[in-house]
């Protein structure tokens, strides 16, 4: 009986302690997301109480052309974005790996843009776009290039150009790629040396097998940021021109801000959950394909 | 290290606060959207009510600059807090009155003595729905034909030559494209360098229909109507300009354009001669290039002058947009900052003390000339007229007062029908589609979009 006492007064100590995590949690994301659901089944304009419509927003979505039209941007921007953002962030976390001089400045260098706010990253994005003004196409010129693209006023190139600025934020991925780097063992590379392998075979048949499980959880960190992509396409472009850059992001948050159809808007949230669900769960299938975990 | 710590303790303790309410007095907190210049401006003159009125009755009214103020008035009415007084666009007060979320003013509208016969009809009636009156104008405008008479000036041969005057304004449409086409220059590359005008440079394209006598919504049957005659004219007019420059030069010249507002503005910068705009405009050259206000003399010098005079010393001019209809004169789009209580403010009749104090004739007019606007009200004084800092004042008076002032359609769906209208120009000048498709394609999704929201308000009734 004393025993049991102290385990309850242990079990409420434990939950005073942990209580205020708890009722934040609740407060804070259980809550919302299952009134979130709820909403996603009624009409409900914000300003008024919700009425339940049952599956009316989801049937609504099926029919509606510029639901589809941000889907298909926002996967268009991903099959952008994705490989190529990745493909970057490996091939300078390989750079940084070397040993050369001044490395610890390279790798501030490459880190940094990640500290800068969306916001002003933006910002700066809109002046290097600019064709008259801009840096780069003051750089296209100069190397021949006659009618630099209008980047983000084209409805071609603007996708294009919001996949180009995504680049500048690749800090953060080096940064666990080069960690991941360094767990590479050393005899790994000695082996494959001694076995002949040039520069590239050591990259393909030891680096990139021993980081694998750093590159699939970059791969489902990055798949859930592609698909909730806003505040730089919002600031540049406002999903111009002809709505070429209206990501689903924002199509949602029309809905839900500027159209008031939160119930609406609630259903797009959802479905926007079962599209990340869908992606990673396929991440997680084909990783059985390509992620090595060392040990096994 | 001390002393950087005091010195922001001190600062902490004793520095700057918010206006301090007096004691006994009832805090009307209103927001609005207006920021830097602009909302020193508002300052003033919730200042001096404060001093005054405000004083005598022990209201204090404290402002404050909030961005994105639709999104924020609408949480905050939401989630039952919503400020005393909040300063919206006029296209938020049908959708926010559909939904109850405006106080109703009509009572204290008449304790206050404002009537129909204090205002223009076409803002007064923006102010009501169904039959109610939810808002109050601060910040009137109406659209007009901003140009640079420099560069008409600089011009005048090649003008001359086409038989255009370089003295005065467009009159129809179609001179407005011949202006356009004489005062369009390329460069050594034939890329554009500056154009005379470019339909969705500078204009609302959701509004163009106006110029070109069109209707887009039936009030009668509820129905828009986007493929009638008279809008599908207007985009043939949108894509004829794509046709005559191509829109990949278009697209180059707009990529290279700076942001609107800004010292790089196309207008200010000089690279777009002729654009739609609102009186504001010219407060915002003011502060952004004084030099295009500043011709001859300094502003003070120049506000003592006879109007006649004083437009001299400007490198612009406004004038009534041309219209594309023989005889359809005085065409605008009548357009406002609005005062609203918004539904759960804590103290309605202190904040309609303020509103109505903002709508007093001579606070008014000093408000509109700090903003360089037209004013929303009947009655306007000779000094308004002859001393606003904006000496094209008569024009904007002249076009609010004129039968052909317009309004959004009065639909509770305005932020998606400009939306749709402005998305169906786009593709229209990428030449993306045709005018008729483009347009049925933005009917077919608005009248979806309204049947829809007015079969929700059905089921909300029941």
């Amino acid at each position: 009986m004393a025993t049991s006492r102290s385990e309850l007064r242990n079990l409420v100590k434990g939950l005073a302690f942990l209580s205020p995590w708890m009722i934040g949690f609740a407060a804070f994301t259980a809550i919302p997301i299952g009134l979130s659901a709820y909403f996603s089944l009624c009409n409900y304009p914000l300003l008024q109480p919700p009425v339940f419509v049952g599956a009316q927003n989801y049937t609504d979505l099926v029919h509606d052309g510029v639901f589809w039209q941000s889907l298909w941007n926002t996967l268009y921007y991903a099959l952008l974005a994705l490989p190529l953002g990745m493909a970057i962030a490996i091939g300078a976390a390989l750079l940084l790996n070397s040993k050369i001089r001044g490395l610890s400045i390279y790798r501030t260098l490459i880190f940094l843009p990640s500290l800068t706010p969306a916001v002003a990253g933006a910002m700066i994005w809109l002046w290097l776009f600019n064709s008259k003004l801009g840096l780069i196409n003051l750089v296209l010129q100069k190397l021949g290039v006659a009618h630099p693209p209008g980047w983000l006023v084209s409805p071609r190139w603007a996708m294009p150009s919001l996949a180009l600025m995504s680049f500048w934020g690749i800090g953060n991925t080096v940064v666990i790629y080069l960690a991941g780097l360094q767990d590479v063992p050393r005899e790994l590379y000695e082996a494959a040396e001694i076995d002949g392998a040039g520069g590239l075979d050591r990259i393909w048949h030891v680096t990139l097998p021993c980081i694998s499980p750093v590159i699939f959880f970059n791969l489902v960190m990055a798949v859930i940021g592609v698909v909730q992509n806003f505040t730089a396409p919002y600031i540049m472009t406002g999903g111009g021109p002809a709505r070429a850059t209206y990501f689903y992001t924002m199509y949602l948050y029309d809905n839900a801000f500027r159209y008031l159809r939160m119930g609406y808007a609630s259903a797009m949230a959802w479905v926007q959950f079962l599209l990340v669900l869908a992606l990673t769960g396929l991440a997680f299938w084909s990783a059985r394909h390509w992620v090595h975990y060392q040990g096994r | 290290m001390t002393a950087i710590v005091g010195a922001g303790l001190a600062v902490v303790m004793f520095g700057p606060r918010g206006a301090v309410a007096p004691r006994g007095c009832v805090v009307v907190e209103y927001w609005d959207k207006f920021t830097g210049y602009e909302a020193n401006q508002m300052r003033r003159i919730v200042n001096a009510f404060n001093r005054t009125v405000g004083r005598r009755r022990h209201i204090f009214v404290r402002y404050f600059s909030v961005s994105d103020i639709q999104q924020k008035v609408l949480i905050s009415t939401a989630s039952g807090v919503p400020p005393d007084v909040a300063g919206m666009w006029e296209a938020d007060i049908i959708p926010y009155a559909a939904l109850g979320a405006l106080t109703p003013l009509g009572k204290y509208a008449k304790q206050y003595g404002i009537t129909s016969k204090t205002y223009l009809p076409v803002y007064w009636r923006q102010c009501h729905y169904h039959g109610h009156l939810y808002a109050l104008v601060c910040n009137p405008m109406a659209l007009a034909l901003l140009y640079n008479k420099q560069i008409f000036k600089r011009d005048a041969t090649k003008l001359r030559a086409a038989g255009l005057n370089p003295n005065e304004p467009p009159r129809t449409i179609s001179q407005l494209d011949r202006y356009a086409r004489v005062l369009t220059k390329f460069g050594p590359h034939h890329q554009l360098v500056r154009v005379g005008f470019l339909p969705l440079i500078g204009s609302d394209a959701s509004l163009l229909y106006l110029w070109f006598g069109g209707q887009a919504w039936n009030p009668r049957n509820s129905r828009f109507t986007l493929t009638s005659p008279a809008i599908i004219r207007t985009y043939r007019w949108i894509a004829s300009y794509s046709r005559w420059l191509g829109p990949s030069r278009v697209l180059a010249f707009e990529s290279a354009l700076g942001q609107f507002d800004s010292p790089q503005d196309p207008f200010i910068s000089g690279q777009l001669v002729m654009e739609m705009q609102g009186p504001w405009w010219a407060d915002a050259i003011w502060h952004l290039k004084p030099s295009m206000s500043t011709l001859h003399w300094p502003k003070k010098a120049e506000l003592k002058m006879p109007l006649a005079q004083r437009v001299k010393n400007y490198a612009w001019a406004y004038a009534p947009f041309p219209s594309a209809v023989p005889g359809l004169k005085d065409v605008t789009f009548a357009g406002f900052d609005s005062l609203v209580i918004p539904r759960g403010a804590r103290h309605p009749r202190q904040a309609f003390a303020f509103i109505a104090y903002v709508n007093r004739q001579k606070v008014m007019e000093h408000l509109c000339m700090m903003h360089s606007t037209n004013s929303p009200l009947r009655k306007v004084s000779r000094n308004f007229l002859d001393h606003s800092p904006n000496p094209y004042i008569d024009v904007f008076e002249k076009l609010a007062r004129s039968p052909n002032a317009h309004a959004w359609p009065r639909i509770p769906i305005i932020r998606q029908f400009n939306n749709e209208m402005t998305v169906a120009a786009e593709r229209v000048a990428l030449l993306q589609a045709t005018p008729r498709q483009a347009l049925a394609e933005a009917q077919r999704r608005l009248q979806r979009e309204y049947d829809e929201y007015e079969a929700d308000a059905r089921l909300r009734r029941k």
